[in-house]
């Protein structure tokens, strides 16, 4: 099994990948020092599983497990913790494995055997449960092909649905995603608003709410050519929001 | 009912009763047993020449009741102690009713006998032997229950006083997070592989700091001390951050003769690393400052760090309940003359101590 070990501090790293070189059968391929490495990592090594700290500055093990999960063939993984109390609690909740550092060879061992791969309503439900990881993504993940592409949300302009897929139009250009546009909305529900039933679109990016010719509300969208049509049904929450803002 | 005073008048047995065999506790048995004849005098005679003869007559038969018992409480003291509350209670009023009912039939055989002898309470030459030692064991009873109550409320009110200057001590000395705790224990795990001097190390260094932490609290500490745990919290951490972790000195203004609380630059270099260095991607670094006025004769020191983007500290439940800590032992150490401020000023977060140079302990 080829196992990808995270952590931000090198002593932590350096004796996990000792402890799985020791198992027979085990490799460490890896040793990522933060949540934006062991993705870039994950896709460059294709490891079997993650071991995966929570608490690491910038991306934490929370947010890159979520991402990890857009891959085409997603690692297992299993969080790795020094002492969190609301860890235990929900990773019992949620069957997601994790250790408790220091991590011993025989939990190491039983945890690698039974190593699963965390599903996202068990990875989002972890980010929410956790009082210091905001449950809310600093990226978005796009697949293209075999790479992961993380847009930053903050360059995100909108969010539009179509049958199958999800468009994110960012500063970067436009990306598909794999998402539910109503599991975005709730996550972003403090950044974004819906203008209609098929758009998310970024309050920090609206220039202005205009008519066309036949009387529909559009909202302008600074750096975008295209309009996005507002729906009637949504044109009063658009219209308080982007007040406020 | 002053029984307990200036906790003479107790031992630490666990019983909720007070010790009835110091003098102070005799003294205040007597008023009590004074109290009620005086109860139950102005009951029986309201203002009559008989009030003060009756007073006289119950007040001598309440101090035996109220003595006897006493002095076997104090004998049986060791036996309730061992009991639990509400059996001590029940053994307790069960001995003074037995007093009083002992002493109801002396009285009352004696006043058969004495035919002079006024009647005592009531008239026992009306009433039945019976009817008299009912009457007296059901005020007996009550005024008992009455008292034994209030014991058992102060003690209880004085428990609790107790248990929370505990719980205070406690979280004072609680002050080192296990976050820390079992991220050095990680470190030393992966440093016993590597480079075992350098987890030799660590372990000693760890268990100096412990040591410091369960000292007493209000442990005085020479500013030498306290930089050099300081000193010693870095290298534990620097095991773990490696780079990412710099401090920067500049204390040599410093009395290092000086006394401060111990622990008390400690926690707050634990806050900086905690929410200033380790949540940053390329870490940071922590500048510690002191400051000396000579003629003022105070010590001014600060510890600095910089506000990774996006999280306020200072807001931290962690962080201000170690300042508030700070707080209250500056201001027993030193009153009004100490102090502990907290700021942000652009990226940068800063806690100041400041505190009176004095060489022994205040």
């Amino acid at each position: 099994m080829r196992v990808l070990v995270v952590d931000d501090e090198a002593p932590a790293r350096d004796r996990l990948a000792g402890l799985v070189s020791d198992l027979a059968d085990h490799e460490a391929v890896g040793e990522a020092a933060s949540g934006e490495e062991a993705l870039e990592l994950a896709q460059r090594l294709q490891p079997d599983l993650v071991l995966m700290d929570i608490r690491m500055p910038g991306m934490g093990g929370l947010e890159a497990a979520r991402h990890l999960a857009a891959l085409s063939r997603p690692p297992a993984v299993i969080f790795v913790t020094a002492y969190d109390t609301f860890a235990m609690e929900a990773f019992e909740a949620q069957a997601v494995g994790y250790l408790m550092k220091p991590v011993r060879r025989e939990r190491l061992a039983r945890a690698l055997r039974h190593a699963a791969r965390p599903t996202r309503p068990q990875l989002a439900a972890l980010a929410t449960a956790d009082p210091d990881s905001r449950p809310v993504r600093s990226r978005i993940a796009a697949r293209l092909g075999d790479a992961l592409h993380l847009i930053p949300v903050d360059t995100v302009y909108y969010f539009q649905a179509d049958q199958k897929y999800v468009t994110v139009r960012h500063a970067g250009g436009s990306d598909l995603i794999d998402e539910a546009l109503k599991d975005l909305a709730d996550e972003f529900r403090d950044t974004f608003v819906r203008v209609h039933r098929n758009a998310l679109v970024a309050l920090a990016h609206v220039e202005a709410l205009t008519t066309d010719p036949q009387g529909r509300l559009q909202v302008r969208i600074r750096d975008v050519d295209e309009l996005l049509g507002v729906s009637r049904r949504h044109a009063a929450e658009v219209r308080r929001r982007i007040q406020k803002t | 009912m002053p029984v307990e005073t200036k906790g003479t008048g107790r031992r630490e047995d666990g019983l909720f009763l007070p010790d009835l065999c110091t003098p102070s506790a005799v003294l205040a048995v007597v008023l009590i047993a004074e109290l009620v004849a005086l109860v139950l005098a102005l009951a029986a005679h309201p203002g009559n020449t008989a009030f003060w003869d009756s007073l006289a007559r119950i007040s001598l038969f309440l101090l035996w009741c109220a003595l006897l018992s006493a002095a076997l409480l104090c004998v049986l003291r060791p036996r309730l102690a061992a009991l639990e509350a509400g059996r001590a209670s029940a053994a307790a009023m069960a001995v003074v009713l037995a007093v009083v009912a002992a002493v109801s039939v002396g009285a009352w055989w004696m006043g058969r006998w004495w035919e002079g002898l006024p009647p005592l309470l009531a008239s026992p030459a009306v009433q039945g032997l019976s009817g008299f030692v009912l009457t007296n064991v059901i005020i007996a009873a009550i005024v008992t229950g009455l008292t034994l109550r209030y014991f058992w409320v102060a003690d209880q009110w004085r428990r609790n006083v107790q248990a929370e200057a505990r719980a205070r001590i406690d979280a004072l000395q609680a002050r080192i997070r296990p976050h820390f705790l079992f991220n050095s224990m990680n470190t030393i795990a992966a440093l016993t592989r590597a480079e075992p001097r350098l987890a030799e190390e660590a372990v000693e260094d760890l268990a100096d700091l412990f040591r410091a932490s369960l000292a007493d609290a209000g442990t005085m500490l020479s500013l030498k001390e306290e930089l050099e745990l300081c000193r010693v919290y870095q290298r534990i951490e620097q095991h773990r951050l490696g780079d990412r972790l710099s401090v920067d000195w500049q204390i040599s203004e410093l009395p290092m003769r000086a006394r401060v609380p111990a622990l008390s630059l400690q926690p707050l270099m634990e806050n900086a690393i905690y929410h200033g260095v380790e949540p940053s991607t390329g870490g940071g670094t922590v500048s510690v400052e002191g400051r000396y006025d000579p003629e003022a004769g105070t010590i001014h020191l600060t510890v600095e760090n910089p506000l990774p983007a996006g999280r306020p500290p200072g807001q931290r439940e962690g962080n201000r309940m170690a300042l508030e800590n700070l707080r209250q032992r500056f201001a027993l150490a030193w009153g009004e003359q100490a102090g502990v401020s907290a700021s942000a000023e652009g990226d940068r977060y800063r806690v100041t101590l400041h505190f009176p140079a004095t060489e022994e302990a205040p």
